[in-house]
């Protein structure tokens, strides 16, 4: 641990050059918060007052309990960097080899990406960890590519080596091939989301390069190629970097005839476990085994200077033994901080392409061009990623990243919330900033001001943001974009206090919850029930506990979780709608047809959406859904919210006043997608073409009342006569276990509706992947029913994939379609049955 | 000037009047066209028929007389701007004047001159007005004509008409709720109504109708005794609903 003043650490804030943002990210359980305490016990700067007390990123209570991260946490760490790898940074960096890197340490949980995509908006790059025994994980992907899109440079590492040289005994060329297998598998993903040429360049991880690390996290040790290369470099009289070249994929070489081949021949040896797993399979080896004459001599050959306090170990050998040699000989922190340093973006290297996509203004107004140069000096831009409770009972400290100018206490400045538009003035506040505070771990201290390129907290703008917001300085700055989760609050419960006279708190415990969380939803029913919604059951397990212990403090009774569904079409209308105003003097037609499969998702990814250009983006669904050119280039909007799954499309010929009326039919369109027409879902899908209108020839007559419900009535009417279906949510289920065990997953799936896609042995490990779809609303108590049915050893991973068509006609009263209808509509207190098609559709 | 003026019940119609008279004119006949007996609600773009059965207490209480024809033609011309054009529904409105005129001059000798009419900010029923009045050669008096809406609402209310909602065909007013109540007690709603998505606070764009029990030119007041609520189209969520009147007297004042 460092010691610093607070003078001290704003110092090394102004050398941005020097600078790493960083998350830590992995599949749950592959070892991350035990890596990123190796880096904290090595480099963690604490200000000196705190100094001694323990434990650091894993701050809650539950969070040890359950040895899982739930929240999200970051850290400084302070690094002087050895003048020889100081060599090896490529980016543009300042005269002095100090760093000041802050880490994130994110969960793991698929339930908790949320949390995930918080930690990334705020960082430049990504220290993907892996467990080198389980392999490359649904949720491995899940952050990587997350990562990838919002243009952070990932460098990896391998987790876990003990486990394969101690408890699977793998052989040296074995464990080559699963290293290089999971290096693929990643590099798969990262090419599946990225192109050589965008905007970062190549960020295919490589052991060549120097950005796969290796290791134990839990022991304290780690290395990557260039440890190895440096130890042999003079040997060979060969530099480093070709070295490390030599030492991995398909380079032989012969001690026999002293030379190197990209064959393997007789008497050759890869160089990867010649020069590198051997020695490590020695020294571990000699040291298990009690070899102690063997180990002795090794431990001085390579001149591993064990520390004093551990010197007692090496009279009995073994594992305790084993742990001190190696993390004095290859210490983790060393090897990671380095990685971290040359290879992952400086704040100035990374602002230069990722500005563009996280800025929403013009590409050449004063706030881009601040933040494209990481300028302090230019104005003010932060972007407030999340909320993290304060000590103070329901009050918050707003996390964020400052792009650039520098935020101080004191300051004016604009707090602009999601919904905030340029030049008007809604979800907008003009505020003083209370205090800025540097954030450690769980302590804070106060700073006077902090410049771009930094991470820090702000007190007093909790007030004025839901969750997450933009603030600047700058009177025509545009928002910074929101975050785009890659999992949906998908699980509900309803709530209520035990103690009906408790339900003003309860109110007010849903309001911080729903601040202290990125992703939970709090929402009031029209029946008056109160809602949580969440990305899974873990997730809503613990928001009702923060709920029940934290926020409202009172004793709370939950229903069972229910789904959220979307609602759809898979038809065309059957006839062209009409819906005729209240004064009867306007009249719309239009018809639904649900969306070629994809384009849904495209608009979720936002490959296509509101604000495209609208030829690119008409050219785009031309080419990719067969859309007519003339008709996609006339979308009307997204809904709901105004980006959602859902087109309005004007395929009208020459009818006057129609710009006129368009304000009112896009409200009502929003409505109507928001609420669907069978259970008040959100619609999904789902294409509404205008086809025609006659309007009352006085505008006064066609205003915003007329219109309005009557463009809502007319959408209805085009999905219930477009056959009207529900969409469930499917998880995709990822189980690991022992092959005796496949046999119970498959009963349990079986009787959830599950399907297997895919099963598949872990190479090089007795454990077998089955991978599922399983439908949200089958899942709740699958992890115990699995669980029970394996004698405890099937461990799921469920995160959300994709929405499933529920078949059935809403019409048919036996069908799954009419039950989810009857139930959510009850539920949400609206009138019985499915609605009457005449309430919505007029004659001519 | 000597003054016909259309009178539908509503409002603006007897605010008009008022108007009229505060600047120095003469009403000397009162002008409405009535629906079929067999359909209460025509949805007319230009004629409020709804209450029709309470007008003709209107020459009783201001003591004028009254003249009424039946509407008998159809929509046919809904541009904004009219051509004549027979059988439709404006020219029953010329016929009705034209035959007002006529009978005036041979009762009394003298010639009405101006129309009163309650238009606010309908340029599709002004012009039709102004039509018929230039084709008789009258003048329009529209003391309403582009007023604010908010404005007008406050100063009617103040002027002592006593209105009563008849009609409800907009996005949150509900005939079960808001039918039979007075302007006064539906102001400030009206208001948020047009922050919210623009409705006129004056229901000029047919948001709501009204029908005038009172006010300053009365010499009677109309009392209502029995009413009920008739759904003319069960929208989902603009309901139309509108009174039909079953019992109701004059009161002297």
């Amino acid at each position: 641990m460092v010691n610093f003043t607070i003078d001290e650490i704003r110092g090394l804030m102004d050398k941005k050059k020097n600078i790493r943002n960083m998350s830590v990210i992995a599949h749950v359980d592959h070892g991350k918060s035990t890596l990123t305490d190796s880096l904290v016990s090595k480099a963690g700067i604490i200000a000196s007052a705190k100094a001694g007390e323990a434990r650091f990123t894993d701050t809650r209570k539950d969070e040890q309990e359950r040895c899982i991260t739930i929240k999200s946490t970051a850290i400084s760490l302070f690094y002087e960097i050895p003048a020889k790898d100081f060599a090896f940074i490529q980016q543009e960096k300042e005269e002095d080899r100090h760093f000041l890197i802050n880490l994130i340490d994110s969960p793991g949980h698929v339930d908790f990406s949320s949390e995930v995509t918080a930690a990334l908006r705020v960082t430049d790059g990504a220290l993907v960890v892996v467990d080198c025994v389980s392999g490359v994980c649904v949720q491995t992907e899940t952050v990587l590519r997350q990562a990838i899109a919002e243009r952070i440079k990932p460098i990896l590492f391998m987790n876990k080596m003990d486990r394969a040289l101690l408890e699977l005994q793998l052989e040296q060329e074995d464990m080559f091939q699963t290293f290089q297998r999971i290096v693929e598998n990643v590099n798969v993903i990262i090419a599946t989301y990225s192109t050589e040429d965008g905007p970062m360049g190549d960020i295919q991880v490589d052991p060549t390069q120097g950005t796969v690390g290796f290791g134990a996290g839990l022991h304290g040790w780690a290395f990557t190629l260039k440890e190895f290369a440096e130890m042999y470099s003079s040997k060979f009289k060969i530099e480093v970097p070709k070295l490390m070249k030599r030492f991995w994929g398909d380079n032989f070489y012969s001690a026999a005839e002293k030379k190197w081949s990209t064959n393997q021949g007789q008497g050759y040896v890869r160089g990867f476990c010649q020069f590198v797993l051997d020695p490590i399979f020695k020294v571990v080896q000699s040291i298990m085994n009690f070899r102690k004459e063997e180990y002795l001599k090794l431990i001085e050959k390579l001149n591993i200077k064990i520390p004093v306090e551990d010197k007692e170990k090496i009279e009995p050998g073994g594992k305790p033994l084993m742990k001190a040699v190696m993390k004095a000989w290859l210490p983790a922190g060393d090897t990671l901080l380095s990685m971290i340093a040359v290879h992952l973006p400086s704040p100035v290297t990374a602002q230069k392409y990722r500005t563009e996509m996280l800025y929403e203004g013009p590409h050449d107004d004063e706030a881009f061009i601040a933040m494209k140069s990481c300028d302090p000096n230019g104005p003010l831009m932060m972007y407030i990623s999340k909320m993290v409770p304060t000590s103070d009972k329901g009050r918050f400290f707003a996390f964020g990243r400052v792009f650039s100018g520098t935020v101080a206490t004191g300051q004016k400045a604009r707090i602009m919330g999601p919904n905030y538009v340029p030049g008007k003035k809604e979800d907008l506040c003009v505020k003083a900033i209370q205090r800025t505070i540097l954030m450690m771990g769980r302590y804070t201290e106060p700073i006077e001001n902090v410049p771009c390129g930094n991470i820090c907290g702000l007190v007093g703008v909790d007030q004025f943001l839901v969750k997450t917001g933009t603030i600047t300085t700058f009177e025509n700055a545009h928002n910074l974009k929101v975050m785009k989760f890659s999992v949906s609050p998908v699980v509900r419960v309803a709530v209520e206090a035990k103690n009906p006279a408790d339900l003003p708190k309860l109110v007010e415990g849903l309001k911080r919850l729903a601040k202290s969380d990125p992703m939970v939803q709090c929402i009031i029913e029209e029946s008056g029930e109160h809602i949580v919604a969440g990305a899974g059951e873990l997730h809503l397990e613990i928001c009702l506990k923060d709920l029940e212990e934290d926020h409202a403090c009172i004793p709370i009774k939950v229903s069972d979780p229910v789904v959220s569904y979307r609602e759809t079409v898979v038809d065309e209308s059957s006839e062209m709608c009409l819906s005729k105003s209240p004064n009867k003097h306007n009249r719309l037609f239009m018809k639904a047809v649900p969306m070629p499969d994809g384009l849904p998702d495209d608009i979720d990814k936002n490959e296509v959406n509101a604000r495209q250009d609208f030829k690119i983006r008409a050219r785009y669904l031309t080419e990719k859904y067969e859309y007519d050119v003339t008709e996609a280039r006339k979308i009307w909007c997204f809904g709901p919210e105004g980006t959602g799954p859902n087109l309005f499309i004007d395929c009208t010929k020459g009818v006057q006043y129609l710009n006129e009326i368009k304000d009112s039919v896009v409200a009502g369109f929003q409505w109507a997608t928001k609420e669907g027409p069978m259970a008040e879902e959100n619609v999904r899908g789902v294409r509404f073409n205008l086809y025609d209108v006659t309007l009352h020839a006085d505008a006064i007559h066609r205003g915003g009342g007329q219109i309005i419900p009557t463009a809502r009535r007319c959408l209805y009417a085009c999905m219930l006569t477009a056959s009207p279906r529900f969409f469930e949510p499917v998880y995709l289920v990822e189980i690991q276990c022992p092959e005796s065990a496949v046999g119970g997953i498959y009963g349990v799936l079986n009787r959830r509706r599950g399907v297997v896609i895919e099963e598949a042995q872990v190479a090089g490990t007795p454990m077998f992947v089955v991978k599922a779809h399983l439908p949200v609303n089958e899942s709740f108590g699958f992890t115990a029913d699995l669980r029970s049915n394996t004698g405890g050893q099937a461990f799921p991973q469920c995160v959300f994939d994709h929405w499933q068509v529920l078949n059935g006609s809403p019409v048919d009263a036996n069908s799954k379609t009419r039950q989810v209808l009857d139930d959510t509509r009850k539920r949400k207190g609206l009138k019985e049955g499915l609605p009457e098609l005449d309430q919505y559709l007029d004659k001519l | 000037m000597k003054v016909i003026a259309l009178v539908s019940g509503g409002k603006d119609s007897v605010f008009n009047m008022m108007e009229c008279v505060r600047n120095g004119h003469e009403i000397v006949a009162l002008a409405n066209l009535r629906p079929p007996i067999t359909d209460n609600e025509l949805d007319s773009y230009m004629y409020q028929s709804v209450g029709s059965e309470l007008l003709d207490m209107y020459a009783e209480a201001m003591d004028i007389p009254m003249y009424r024809a039946s509407i008998s033609g159809k929509v046919l011309n809904t541009n904004l701007d009219y051509e004549p054009s027979d059988g439709d529904e404006v020219e029953d409105l010329f016929q009705l004047l034209g035959r007002i005129k006529q009978e005036i001059k041979l009762k009394h000798g003298f010639d009405a001159e101006g129309v009163s009419s309650g238009a606010i900010l309908s340029t599709y029923q002004k012009n039709r007005v102004e039509n018929i009045c230039q084709r008789l050669g009258m003048t329009s008096l529209a003391f309403l004509w582009e007023r604010n809406q908010t404005e007008l609402l406050n100063e009617m209310i103040a002027s002592g008409i006593n209105a009563i909602l008849i009609k409800v065909a907009c996005y949150g007013l509900e005939p079960e709720k808001h039918l039979g109540k007075t302007i006064k007690e539906m102001k400030t709603y009206l208001v948020e109504l047009e922050k919210e998505f623009g409705a006129n606070v004056c229901g000029e764009g047919g948001e709501y109708e009204t029908f005038t029990l009172d006010c300053p030119l009365f010499t009677k007041r109309i009392v209502i005794d029995h009413f009920d609520v008739k759904i003319h189209s069960n929208d989902a969520f603009a309901k139309v609903g509108y009174l039909v009147f079953k019992k109701f007297h004059l009161e002297n004042k």
